[in-house]
């Protein structure tokens, strides 16, 4: 092997080599060789050490000419050559400029590196997959091939973010942390009925809110709110207390949301930050703003229910 | 029959090697394969950039040595006698010595390494016989070559491997020089090549049953397979395999002679003698030495320096 690869490297860059390059890491490939057999069959292929950095997946490592791994590098020359493929980056320990036979090595290298981390240390789930198996009008066969592609197993569920974004998860695994944007996250379902997921999940959503929360809002906590959902479409007009609501200043606003989402007004003014006293004397200026009492069970569901049909109203759909 | 897979990284060198090099070789190819084919040309520079120093030695009749001593070892040093493979019809003494002299360095040993005459011009038993001569040349020399005569190794790699095998029965039953172990790996050992791994992996790998049935052919001729090959020929047939020194065995699991070594390992303990045995997996013949940088062959290479350390008490 030695001296072919010699022999190889000092060919010109003829289909010969190139055949014995892609043989290599075909059969590697076929053999589901894993990540340092990859690597290693990188470095000796372009008979110098190369290493592979992937900083989303924290991974890093180094073969050495003689295939012996050695992950304690020297310092990363900018002159090298590099080639990268989505966050795997694989690069030869020698001058630029790369020979056709390097550069050969190092596309064919990075490939296979990255299907080997993708099989082996998970990934960002190719977003076209994801659409696929939360979409109705795909076929059945279709969508379950995808979800096993994704590794969902038996159960799922969908989460709607802004934007139209779509995120699957397995039952019982969570992906993908939430919190950083509004978020619905629909009911865990079998996985051929993520369509459905997907489609309570975006109801979700419109519940969430960026300014006053919860940012992140579960199907399954809604109960009937759900169907007043299907009430508030983009040509509904609001209703009273709805503009009512969006006449008052942040403060009165804060205030009341803090009030009717926490379990007592010690709480809510501990949440806000203020005195008790504070908190009492700003909660009857924004009740009179409001022109209802909170504090009693009639008026407490009035105003949650004012709150959430505005948020459904600044997200119609 | 199934084929043992190879080793992924094996498979994929093995794409490369096998445009070079059939896995089936026939007689009318000994003349192209002794020419060196790729893989197979000694390039190396023996003296290792200078720290191993080189003797020569003609012991006539068409045998000789080199004497290897890296510079810092110690006088008297142990000593690996190397038997070169080549499926007795190939090969020669300077040939795939870098590991031998590996552990020359690393242990600080001297590596004599014999140049016997090859099958078919010189047929059973030359071989052996000359890699007796020279081993009991060693022996007899030991303190000239400041080399310590009770820790003498024999060791050698495929035909070589089968020959170590054969000298070491030759050194037990004619009362010749003590070996302090034999390192057979994986070793030719059996000539009637009709194991299951011989069938198992025909036309797989290197050094298939064809290839195998020419340098045994090559060996033994019309002999083959009948009453008058001997043990030192066909270690194999040895059935008291007691009184020999500690042997290492290795083989691949994908190759033609694993049923064979695993065997002679199996004979050794059954006689009371001691062996260490390893199997690797997926490998094929010679895989170490033709893809060094696999990991299964840096493991391969590991675990016989590990043995020699051993054994050498080191």
């Amino acid at each position: 092997m030695r001296e072919l690869v010699g022999r190889l490297a000092a060919l010109d860059p003829d289909a010969s080599a190139a055949v014995q390059v892609i043989a290599y890491f075909d059969r590697l490939a076929e053999g589901r060789a894993g990540l340092e057999a990859t690597v290693r069959g990188v470095a000796v292929l372009a008979g110098c050490a190369a290493r592979l950095v992937d900083e989303e997946r924290a991974v890093f490592l180094r073969v050495l000419a003689d295939g012996h791994r050695e992950d304690h590098p020297s310092d990363e020359n900018p002159d090298w050559p590099r080639v990268r493929s989505g966050e795997v980056e694989l690069l030869l320990e020698k001058p630029s400029p790369p020979s056709p036979v390097d550069l050969m090595v190092l596309e064919r290298g990075v490939a296979l590196a990255r299907d080997v981390l993708d099989r082996t240390r998970g990934r960002a789930p190719d977003p076209a997959l994801v659409e696929l198996v939360v979409d109705a009008s795909v076929g059945e066969t279709a969508r379950s091939h995808a979800a096993r592609r994704l590794r969902l197993g038996e159960r799922a569920r969908a989460i709607a973010l802004p934007d139209g974004v779509v995120l699957v998860e397995p039952h019982g695994e969570a992906r993908h942390p939430l919190g950083a944007v509004r978020a619905g996250v629909g009911p865990v379902v079998p996985v051929g009925r993520l369509p459905r997921s997907y489609a309570d999940a975006k109801v979700a959503l419109r519940f969430a809110d960026d300014v006053l929360g919860p940012r992140v809002v579960h199907y399954d906590d809604l109960g009937g709110l759900a169907a007043v959902a299907a009430a508030v479409g983009p040509a509904t007009a609001p209703s009273p207390d709805v503009v009512t609501l969006g006449t008052l200043p942040a403060w009165a606003l804060e205030t009341l949301h803090a009030v009717v989402t926490s379990t007592s007004l010690r709480t809510a003014a501990t949440h806000l930050t203020l005195h008790h006293s504070t908190l009492v004397d700003r909660l009857g200026r924004a009740e009179h703003l409001l022109g209802w009492e909170v504090r009693e069970p009639g008026g407490r569901f009035r105003l949650q229910l004012a709150f959430a049909l505005r948020r459904l109203h600044a997200h119609p759909e | 029959m199934t084929a043992v897979p190879f080793d992924p990284e094996l498979a994929a060198a093995l794409a490369v090697i096998s445009q070079n090099m059939p896995s089936s070789l026939t007689p009318e190819m000994i003349p192209l394969l002794r020419q060196g084919m790729a893989g197979f040309t000694p390039s190396e520079d023996l003296t290792l950039d200078g720290i191993v120093d080189l003797t020569d030695v003609d012991l006539g009749d068409g045998v000789s040595v080199v004497v290897c001593r890296p510079v810092a070892a110690p006088t008297p040093a142990p000593a690996v006698y190397w038997i070169h493979g080549g499926g007795m019809i190939m090969g020669d003494h300077r040939v795939g010595l870098a590991d031998p002299l590996a552990w020359a360095v690393e242990l600080g040993l001297v590596v004599v390494s014999v140049d016997y005459r090859l099958a078919p011009e010189h047929p059973d038993p030359a071989p052996v016989e000359d890699c007796y001569r020279g081993l009991v040349w060693l022996a007899e020399n030991a303190a000239d070559l400041g080399i310590d005569p009770a820790r003498i190794v024999i060791a050698g790699g495929s035909a070589g491997g089968g020959l170590a095998a054969g000298t070491a029965l030759l050194a037990r039953d004619r009362g010749g020089p003590a070996l302090l172990g034999q390192m057979l790996i994986y070793p030719m050992l059996d000539e009637r090549n009709d194991t299951v791994s011989s069938h198992q992996m025909s036309g797989l790998g290197v050094w298939d049953h064809t290839s195998n049935d020419t340098g045994w052919s090559a060996l033994l001729g019309d002999r083959r397979g009948g009453p008058d090959v001997s043990i030192y020929a066909s270690p194999s047939r040895a059935t008291d395999l007691s009184g020999l020194p500690p042997a290492f065995v290795d083989v691949g699991s994908a190759e033609t002679f694993r049923d064979e070594d695993v065997a002679y390992a199996t004979a050794i303990w059954q006689s009371g003698g001691q062996a260490e045995l390893h199997v690797w997996p997926g490998g094929f013949h010679g895989f170490d030495v033709m893809v060094p940088q696999a990991a299964l062959s840096q493991r391969a290479k590991h675990a016989r320096l590990d043995w020699l350390r051993r054994l050498l008490g080191h």
